[in-house]
């Protein structure tokens, strides 16, 4: 038997495995990436709040952007494979006993939400400040700023960042194995360990992995030109009915 | 008639730099008061003041007989009696021509979508930029998004327009556009205080010219006296340096 027929005898006997493996593998990276999307705007908007003079509410605010920065900082300095063995047996010691999946999706949320944090940041503070001035100015409150103006202006602008983002999460949660979650890594390491066929079956992991990053490139490309819009616009008639064409 | 924004020893230190000194001034309603004077006099931050987009150091703003720098004043509320038009022009770019006029009408006046929709059209099509309603703001020439920016501001039904040089940064074939529109609200009756270097314009449409230098205003009247024949020696000095340029 040649290798590739090897290796497609191996899918084909456990084509349920690996496919299980690489739809887990999907399914943290685009949680994860949802999850610290939610967290890195969350910080972002916090640590962008104007402060007022001393106040209560200005130490509380401090002190809780100290935090957050302390745990960007930690999240960012340290390998997540580390993360997840901590999190998981350091949870694990104080009898808090997780799902191993939930573990996975918390450490790679946490992750993801401690680089989405320094993109949103930077997304807010170079949206130009007269935008932020006319917002003021016809009465709209920083919240409403940010969620009407700002915060989708942000949204489109680190949608790159986002989807490298998302990439970079498919391949690397395969550094969930090591708290054994079932994802791709694990479910090809066990096929490879029981035929002891270790480089067809990685093969086959690598290829299943290129699929998802490519799929999500491309979906991703797709849905930003989406929504930047029609390049052109429709001039309306006043008078008639039929609108006319009025490029850029 | 009323007045409308009374401003009482107005002042404004950046660090150590005394930007106003003791800004005395009034606008009343229905007026068209220009605001002109060499760059650097404090004209923007004159205006940004009154809308709270800088905080006075000193001095009283009222409003409607209320005092705006009162603790615990309500900002968002004052803010959508004044509308502001910028330079810059500062439409949203997140949202099209029609979106930039209604927002406010919906998140900060509460109004329905349907409401908004109408006001803002209404505007739009003063001026003239009714049929671009689906357009973004990055398809449209300088002189289009400064009239959509007058239209959002309009669109909130404030009591006073404040415009800080809105033809400074257009090409000079489009100030004409933009001129024409501000002439017509001048003319409908608005109350406007607008800052210009357009010196014609300001001879035209104002009620009364106010001229400042290095933070303090210098000499206030009607447009005959102040553009034509200045009492005091500043500014005579400052309109032989503009008009001859
Ligand atoms: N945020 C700021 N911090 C420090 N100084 C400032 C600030 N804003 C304005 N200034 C200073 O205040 C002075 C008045 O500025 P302002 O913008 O009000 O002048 P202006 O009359 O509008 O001039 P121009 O015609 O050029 O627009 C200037 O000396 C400027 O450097
Ligand atoms: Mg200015």
């Amino acid at each position: 038997m040649s290798f590739l027929e090897t290796v497609w005898n191996i899918f084909q006997n456990n084509w349920d495995l690996f496919l299980r493996g690489a739809w887990i593998a999907l399914i943290l990276a685009i949680l994860g990436t949802i999850f610290g999307a939610i967290i890195g705007f969350f910080i972002g908007v916090m640590h962008t709040i104007p402060l007022q003079k001393k106040s209560f509410k200005t130490y509380a605010l401090k002190t809780i952007n100290f935090i957050l920065t302390c745990y960007v900082e930690l999240f960012r300095g340290t390998p997540m494979m580390v993360q997840a063995m901590v999190v998981f047996y350091g949870l694990y010691a104080i009898d808090i006993q997780l799902n191993r999946f939930v573990a996975g999706l918390i450490v790679i949320s946490l992750n993801t939400g401690a680089y989405m944090a320094e993109y949103v940041r930077g997304g807010i503070v170079s949206i130009d400040k007269g935008q932020y001035e006319a917002s003021e100015a016809i009465g709209m409150n920083h919240f409403q700023t940010m969620f009407y103006i700002i915060l989708p202006q942000v949204a489109r602008n680190i949608l790159p960042a986002t989807g490298n983002q998302l990439v970079m999460n498919i391949k690397d949660s395969s550094v969930l194995s090591v708290i054994s979650v079932v994802e791709l890594f694990f479910t090809t390491n066990s096929v490879a360990g029981s035929t002891y066929r270790y480089a067809e079956a990685f093969l086959i992991a690598c290829v299943l992995y290129f699929i998802m990053t490519f799929t999500v490139t491309r979906i991703l490309l797709w849905f930003e030109k989406k929504m930047d819009g029609p390049d052109s616009y429709r001039v309306e008639l006043v008078t008639g009915n039929k609108p006319i064409k009025d490029g850029e | 008639m009323t007045v409308v924004i009374d401003i009482k020893h107005l002042n404004k230190t950046f660090g150590n730099h005394e930007v106003l000194k003791d800004v005395n001034f009034q606008v009343r309603k229905g007026e068209v008061v220009t605001l002109i004077g060499a760059s650097g006099s404090g004209k923007s931050t004159l205006l940004r003041c009154i809308n709270l987009l800088e905080t006075p150091t000193g001095g009283e703003i009222i409003f409607n007989g209320e005092n705006i720098l009162t603790e615990g004043y309500n900002k968002e509320k004052y803010r959508t009696h004044l509308g502001m038009v910028f330079q810059q022009f500062n439409l949203f770019n997140n949202l099209d021509v029609l979106g930039n006029c209604i927002v406010g009408q919906v998140k900060v006046l509460k109004r329905s979508k349907e409401e908004a929709i109408n006001n803002a059209m209404k505007y739009l099509t003063i001026v003239g930029m009714d049929r671009y309603k689906n357009a973004r703001p990055r398809q449209l020439s300088g002189g289009q998004k400064q009239r959509v920016a007058i239209a959002r501001a309009l669109a909130m039904d404030p009591d006073v327009m404040l415009f800080d040089e809105p033809t400074s940064a257009l090409d000079p074939e489009m100030v004409g556009e933009v001129l024409k529109v501000m002439r017509d609200l001048a003319k409908a009756g608005n109350t406007m205080l607008i800052v210009t270097h357009e010196m014609e314009f300001a001879k035209e449409v104002s009620d009364r010219v106010v001229f400042m230098d290095k933070g303090v205003i210098v000499e206030e009247g009607p447009p005959e006296q102040v553009l034509v024949n200045p009492i005091h020696e500043r500014t005579k000095e400052f309109l032989r340096r503009t008009l001859n340029k």
